[in-house]
């Protein structure tokens, strides 16, 4: 090799670091490529003989690639990067950690910068990729701090699965369960969220996040990425001088975004009477069927007190507080040109809107790289999480549900006159006719609610370059958490008076071994070659205990050894799937490029006979503004296709074969078939459980105009789900509540539209702005011979259910009708009840989960100022309001005033189909139990969900820190940040169309969840 | 590469095949059970039906009122029997089927099987029968509903044929078998005592049948001695499934506080009943009714009050002053429930002997048998507490004796009785209202109730077989009438 020529050199970036990793190569043969090292430096040995002037390629995720010439006899080159302006070059991270360059991608990808969740924050990041990708439909939960999310790409792509992407950090899956599973539609008392594994990421450490939507994108991490995947890229150190620091707060506060539009004619009471002692009080304390609110003192609520008899509309704003999220964060990186480090702490603090609702999130992040050789290198990455949540707010059922009270308490009453819930032994204070209907003071002040969780993520690899160009790596990691969760119904409950325990203990631990090797070459000097053979090895392991008490047998005290009836039942889930893959990408010129990927996946959770399945892909792009001369007008022009199949196991395991459990008892022993542990209901096995396969393609056109002024990136993809595995209830009358199948076909298919525009870009001023659309129809193409539909979920007293129906989309929400007379269209009344003559329950109502997403950001830059606008609009489901229900029942909406002077005509015809006419009145209460009725007939309470918000709103000033000499500040930023401020259009007037509650497939109920809010606050961001 | 995943998808907290004496256990504990989920179970608004009980409560209340609001509370005996005791037997039933050694194992389990099934077809008529609890041995999601009557037909022949199958000389399930220990000679009157029950039934849409199987019946032998009686035991302490299920419900759902005051759900017995034994005179008043008065359970006779059924919606002034179940005997949570009682078979028999069925003993010796069986039957269920002297049992049966008269006088008499002596067991009241029309309970015309003022006559099927079974629950409304409360079913024939 003597006298080949060796060039030496640096990369840095604008601010003048060294950039690590970035990629150099000779651009007439792009075989003679090699890497930035931590330092930034780099040494290239050039082929023998060339001596001549030749031109350099230099790339880096995020930079503008850059050609550099270097002349005969020249030795040394020193580059520096600009940030990217346009996607043209850009790099991006794929699936296993490894980055490529975005125009050879035969299939759509999107990479979110890490700075943009830092500024306004989410707790949980999953929720700020809302509004921000096309196709990526994601959603924070109204459940208070710690709250989990709910993301789908592309649409539902599974009958039964969660349809949630998976979450990748560095190359490796990270757990995002929510433990011991998502809250219910119709759960009780113990009905909470605990949050999910990405919440658990602080958003400081992240440098990027690139969504891989497709199947080809995702094909080599397996089944789990059928739903696409979300990689984080987190932040390393870098070779400097010193320690570069980072600091980073924000403090943001938070209120109610939306009061509802109750009536307030007609005040507490019952009949058209207003209550006028305790008695009648109590019995009319959530009703609102009382007489004119005209401010008569005679009126005596709850509290036992006579008040004047009128309207109090800020019972919400009563009974919510402000809730405040503090965060603090830290980070420090430095190290040498073998080595370097970055340590991040970060803190988080978060009061909810619920009083006493708390939730606060410590992260410790340690990241190492080292490369010990030229050919040895390390990486290691460790994290350590303390979550701690405290009263966790309850929704679905009343029983131990706070919301209940602002929102379903008589409109003459002020919520505060409940305070403080208890009575002076401790025990609940009566404030209505149901014990049920907790009093949401007590849940507040004497109901107990903890939770933490101590979490590690541990990644370590190592690689090696066994001959040039051939690069062995091993990683391991492992994603373990332990988690103790208790929840206290006290004793003084009116429902339940000496109490309820409830406590989950749950080690869960992920662990991922993979060993890659990867080739890369040219063939000729017009192709070049990029292979990749892989292994990996997935363990998943719980150790779940779930304590359940009744009664605690000295009153007030909280213990599990203070319970007369105890029980603690073991549940071990173990799943395994061994994998191997490979893929091979050509690149003709770097016009054409071609990639093929398989994948072969062995799964713990099938039937022996039928546990694995290969799978195989390809994508291709082609750069046509390369290939062919385009008129001016066009920058650049890439078309983009691919075709992937994945194939999947089921989630849990133990489906196979019915097993026999004892069941808890004080006596004889006991025994029944092993319930379900999520679901506690016994549920058929399939002996015959095989994987469920999902077929995508995709063609995509990129187009950049106007000096990439403009641009266009168009995407149809489609997506075919067969065989999928799915627990879906049977009649109980088959003696088990469940079965898991392996049946139907499910298909989503649609448009994904981005475009970025430049419209003002001077020296002080720009203007950006990018638009994103999707939309995805989604259809249940097939289920099993002879099943029409399967039940995915119910509400409180089935009153209305989501099922999966061949021909409707995923999600649809089924209930009842008022019967209307065939002939006249008339309402058919029933003669004995005087009520509407309900329809079976089966009638289609609608679609939970919007087709159509979208989300519109523009930026603006004058000087030192910044200014972010989100605009983001979800388009074309129904929600169906458990709340509207309930508030019908009591009175307090205005479509319930209709009869309450005078009385109200009912008109229609009979069951023979007679005419029917007759005047309903409030004696004996049959108004009030025709309007109670109205909660058998769900079409009733189904609202368009569609809504367009404002998002997010970020205002920055650039602080002119160069003037502050002492403080060798390098950049500091302020910055006015809010969230979900406006919500510019909907069509559900008394609560947000987003009041969601849990991240399972059970959208489309409002089921008296806390509401949700609207946030706003500062932040600060200082690099030393 | 898939080394060790059967052994990886093995339950370690489970076992792959049943131990059928376990499941055998559970299954009676279910099957005396009455699903209802955090609300009024059916065995509890039954006594409302029947006018034990009401509440000032709608919701709480429906037993007693009916409201049309509330209808829904009729889904969940149906619910939970399938999942339950029904999938429990079949699980039993095919452990032991094969095997000639334990043949009292599946005759016990096939008795078991008719008494749970027959609560549910009781209550709501045709149901899912031949075809219900397959969903795991042959994939049968969605079963058919059985008429009544083939359904009525073949739990009396499976009687028949279980109770022939017993034979002593064989294994039981001994200690396992809680009504019973296995004994099965008492699992052979059992059998014909419901035989007698479900005989009786028929009275009104097929007085033959009727006749053919009470006397059938009567010659296999029923339970006439306070030692054969068909009971469920209970622990006291511990877990829910160990305790009394309908003493539990009540419990929970209002007597908990134990002060007359603060009760969950606003229940107290109703006035229909308090009423009725102070009338006459009746020993049982003070072991069944207390009355809190400062804060102490009394139970005087003359200050027991029941509370009218019309109170709407709103506690009233004198809520303490209303008597509620005796803390001591009827609300004992270790108490057995008595699930055939001597006296149910002396009552029939009083019957059968009007009709001419049985000539063992007269009508009015029958009777008075009767009415002395149920009067021991409260020592049984709370011991001490529940003795009533038997000089006080002679003193009522002497000014209560079988009055002659027309047939409809005397079963009047009979079935007025049957409802003091079978309580609390009010669906077996509930279900000889129906078919003798007695005790003559005025309906509660309630406002707002669902039924135009009358009793209803059957359960709703739960709104998920709508759903989950839409093509045979659509063949079960066809065929026996819309599904309200007040389609009659198959032997409720008008």
């Amino acid at each position: 090799q003597q006298g080949d020529r060796r060039l030496r050199g640096t990369v840095k970036g604008p601010d003048g670091n060294p950039l690590v990793g970035a990629t150099v190569a000779l651009v007439t043969d792009r075989r003679t490529a090699t890497a930035t090292d931590a330092t930034g430096a780099f040494t290239l040995s050039l082929p023998a003989g060339e001596a001549g002037p030749i031109e350099l390629e230099v790339s880096s995720v995020g930079f503008e690639t850059r050609r550099v010439s270097v002349q005969r006899g020249q030795y040394v080159v020193a580059v520096t990067m600009d940030n990217t302006k346009s996607s043209l070059n850009e790099v991006v991270v794929t699936a296993l950690g490894i980055n490529r360059e975005k125009k050879s991608l035969g299939y759509a990808v999107t990479t979110v910068k890490g700075d943009e969740f830092t500024t306004a924050r989410e707790n949980n990041i999953a929720n700020a990729l809302t509004g921000k990708v096309a196709g990526v439909n994601a959603a924070g939960l109204s459940t208070g701090p710690g709250g989990s999310s709910r993301v789908t790409i592309r649409g539902n792509g599974t009958l039964g699965g969660d349809n949630q992407p998976l979450y990748v950090v560095n190359g490796m899956p990270i757990d995002n369960s929510v433990p011991g599973g998502a809250p219910t539609v119709n759960g009780i008392t113990n009905n909470v969220d605990r949050g999910d594994g990405i919440a658990g990421i602080n958003p400081d450490d992240i440098e990027s996040i690139s969504v891989l939507k497709g199947g080809t994108a995702s094909a080599l991490y397996g089944s789990r990425a059928a739903n696409g995947v979300i990689l984080i890229t987190t932040k390393k150190g870098r070779a400097q001088r010193g320690v570069g620091v980072e600091y980073n707060s924000t403090a943001t506060l938070e209120n109610v975004a939306v009061i509802p539009d109750f009536q307030y004619t007609y005040g507490q009471g019952l009949d058209g009477v207003m209550s006028t002692d305790l008695n009648s009080a109590r019995a009319s304390g959530r009703k609102s069927w009382g007489a004119l609110i005209d401010g008569n003192n005679n009126y005596v609520a709850v509290d036992g007190q006579h008040h004047s008899y009128t309207a109090k509309k800020d019972n919400l704003q009563n009974f919510y507080q402000t809730g405040s999220t503090f965060t603090n964060s830290i980070a420090f990186a430095g190290g040498n040109e073998k080595t370097v480090y970055r340590f991040s702490a970060a803190d988080l603090n978060s009061n909810g809107i619920l009083p006493k609702t708390t939730y606060d999130r410590k992260t410790l992040n340690l990241s190492l790289n080292s490369k010990l050789t030229d050919r040895l290198g390390i990486e290691a990455l460790a994290q350590y999480n303390l979550e701690t949540g405290v009263n966790r707010t309850g929704a679905g059922d009343a029983l131990g549900n706070p919301n209940w009270t602002p929102l379903e308490i008589a409109n003459t009453a002020d919520v505060r006159w409940l305070k403080p819930g208890y009575d002076s032994n401790g025990n609940e204070q009566i404030w209505n006719d149901a014990a049920i209907a907790s009093n949401g003071y007590f849940v507040i002040n004497k109901y107990q609610e903890k939770d933490t969780k101590n979490r590690f993520i541990g990644q370590a690899s190592v690689s090696y370059e066994l001959v040039k160009n051939l690069v062995i790596k091993g990683t391991a990691s492992e994603d373990f958490y332990n988690y103790n969760y208790y929840n206290i119904l006290p004793t003084g409950t009116l429902y339940i008076p000496n109490g309820q325990y409830t406590a989950l203990k749950t080690d869960v631990s992920e662990f991922n071994g993979l060993v890659t090797a990867s080739y890369k070459t040219a063939l000729t000097k017009d192709i070049g070659l990029s292979a990749l053979a892989g292994a990996n090895s997935r363990k998943y392991a719980e150790n779940r205990l779930t304590l359940n008490g009744l009664n605690f047998t000295i009153p007030y005290f909280y213990s599990f050894s203070n319970l007369a009836s105890q029980s603690t039942v073991p549940y071990s889930p173990r799943i395994g799937v061994n994998s191997i893959f490979g893929s091979v990408d050509l690149d003709f010129k770097s016009l054409l490029f071609l990639t093929f990927a398989g994948r072969e996946d062995w799964f713990s959770t099938l039937s022996p006979q039928n546990n694995h399945i290969f799978y195989p892909s390809v994508g291709g792009s082609f750069i046509l503004s390369d290939a062919v001369h385009l008129p001016d007008f066009f920058t650049y022009a890439k078309l983009r296709g691919s075709w992937a199949q994945v194939g999947g196991g089921a989630p849990d395991p133990y489906q196979i074969n019915l097993t026999y459990s004892n069941v808890t008892s004080s006596g004889p022993t006991l025994q029944n078939v092993t319930p379900d542990a999520n679901s506690g209901s016994n549920v058929i096995t399939n002996p015959n459980l095989k994987p469920y396969t999902s077929t995508t393609y995709e063609g995509g056109l990129e187009l950049q105009m106007l000096k990439s002024r403009l641009g266009i990136d168009f995407t149809y993809y489609n997506r075919q789900t067969t065989n999928d595995i799915v627990n879906t209830a049977v009649s109980t009358t088959s003696g088990y509540s469940n079965v898991i199948l392996n049946i139907g076909e499910l298909r989503n298919s649609g448009v994904e539209l981005l475009l970025t525009g430049k419209p003002v870009r001077t020296n002080n001023f720009s203007w950006n702005v990018s638009y994103n659309v999707a939309y995805n129809a989604n259809k249940v193409v097939a289920l099993a011979p002879g099943l029409p539909s399967i039940q995915i979920a119910a509400s409180v007293n089935g009153w209305a259910t989501l099922q999966q129906i061949v021909g409707q989309p995923f999600g649809t929400l089924v209930g009842t009708r008022m019967t209307r007379d065939a002939k006249t269209g008339l309402v058919v009344f029933n003669r004995t009840t005087h009520t509407p003559v309900m329809t079976t329950a089966t009638q289609i109502l609608g679609n939970s989960v919007a087709p159509y997403t979208m989300g519109l950001t523009n930026d603006f830059k004058y000087k030192r100022f910044t200014l972010s606008i989100l605009l983001d609009g979800k388009f074309g489901n129904k929600i169906f309001s458990i709340f509207e229900l309930y508030a019908t029942r009591m009175g307090k909406l205005k479509s319930t005033l209709p009869g309450r002077a005078g009385g109200l005509e009912l008109k229609g015809v009979d069951q023979t189909g007679a005419p029917y006419d007759t005047v309903i009145t409030q004696t004996n209460g049959v108004l009030r139990n025709y309007y109670d009725n109205y909660k058998t007939y769900s079409e009733l309470f189904l609202h368009d969900g569609s809504f367009i918000k404002l998002r997010q709103v970020i205002l920055t000033y650039q602080i002119p820190v160069q003037h502050i000499s002492t403080l060798k500040i390098q950049s500091a930023n302020i910055s006015f940040v809010a969230r979900n401020l406006f919500i510019l259009y909907r069509q559900t007037h008394n609560f947000d169309p987003e009041q969601s509650f849990t991240s399972s497939n059970a959208q489309g109920f409002e089921s008296i969840g806390l509401p949700r809010t609207r946030s706003y606050g500062l932040n600060l961001s200082v690099k030393f | 590469c898939d080394k060790g995943y059967k052994q990886l998808n093995v339950n370690p907290d489970a076992v792959s095949s049943p131990t059928p004496q376990y499941v055998f256990t559970l299954a009676e504990y279910d099957g005396c059970g009455y699903g209802g989920q955090y609300g009024s179970s059916a065995a509890d608004f039954l006594l409302g039906t029947m006018q034990y009980t009401t509440s000032y409560n709608d919701v709480a209340g429906f037993g007693s009122k009916y409201i049309n609001s509330q209808v829904q509370q009729t889904y969940g005996a149906f619910n939970a029997a399938y999942p339950d005791e029904i999938n429990e037997l079949g699980i039993v039933m095919k452990a032991v089927k094969t095997d000639p050694t334990k043949i009292n194992w599946l005759a016990e389990a096939r008795i078991w099987r008719v008494y749970c099934y027959m609560r549910q077809t009781d209550l709501y008529g045709d149901i899912p029968y031949s075809q219900a609890g397959l969903g795991y041995d042959s994939s049968l999601y969605k079963p058919a509903y059985d008429p009544q009557q083939s359904i009525y037909m073949n739990l009396l022949s499976e009687l028949d044929a279980a109770a022939q199958s017993l034979d002593a000389t064989k294994s039981t399930f001994g200690a396992s078998d809680l009504i019973y220990g296995g004994n099965t000679a008492q699992w052979k009157k059992f059998a014909y005592s419901l035989m007698l029950r479900m005989g009786m039934r028929l009275t009104k849409v097929d007085i033959a049948s009727a006749q053919t199987w009470v006397t059938k019946a009567i010659a296999g032998g029923v339970i006439l001695q306070d030692a054969d009686i068909a009971k469920m035991t209970y622990i006291a302490n511990g877990q829910n499934i160990n305790k009394n299920p309908l003493v539990l419900d009540l419990w929970n759902n209002d007597y908990i506080a134990q002060n007359g005051q603060t009760n969950t759900e606003g229940g107290k017995y109703a006035d229909t009943w308090i009423s009725y034994l102070q009338s006459t005179n009746d020993p049982r008043l003070p072991i069944i009714s207390v009355v809190w008065i400062g804060g102490k359970p009394d139970t005087t006779s003359s200050k027991q009050l029941g509370m009218s059924q019309d109170i709407a919606n709103k506690i009233p002034a004198n809520f303490v002053t209303f008597s509620e179940p005796n803390p001591a005997t009827v609300l004992g949570l270790g108490s057995s429930k008595l699930l055939f009682t001597a006296a149910e078979s002396y009552f029939l028999l009083t019957e059968a002997a009007l009709r001419g069925w049985y000539s063992g003993a007269t009508a009015s010796s029958l009777y008075t048998l009767g009415i002395q069986a149920a009067m021991r039957h409260w020592s049984i269920v709370a011991g001490s507490a529940g003795t009533i002297s038997a000089s006080a049992i002679n003193t009522y049966v002497n000014n209560n004796p079988l009055v002659t008269g027309t047939l409809d006088q005397q079963m009047k008499q009979i079935y007025t009785q049957f409802w003091v002596s079978i309580f609390p067991d009010a669906q077996e009241v509930y279900n000889n209202y129906r078919r003798t029309g007695y005790p003559a309970l005025v309906p509660n015309n309630y406002p707002t109730n669902a039924t135009g003022g009358q009793i209803f006559r059957r359960f709703l099927y739960p709104i998920s077989e709508q759903t989950l079974n839409t093509t045979n629950y659509n063949a079960a409304v066809a065929r026996q009438g819309p599904d309200n409360l007040m389609t009659r079913i198959w032997w409720d024939k008008q």
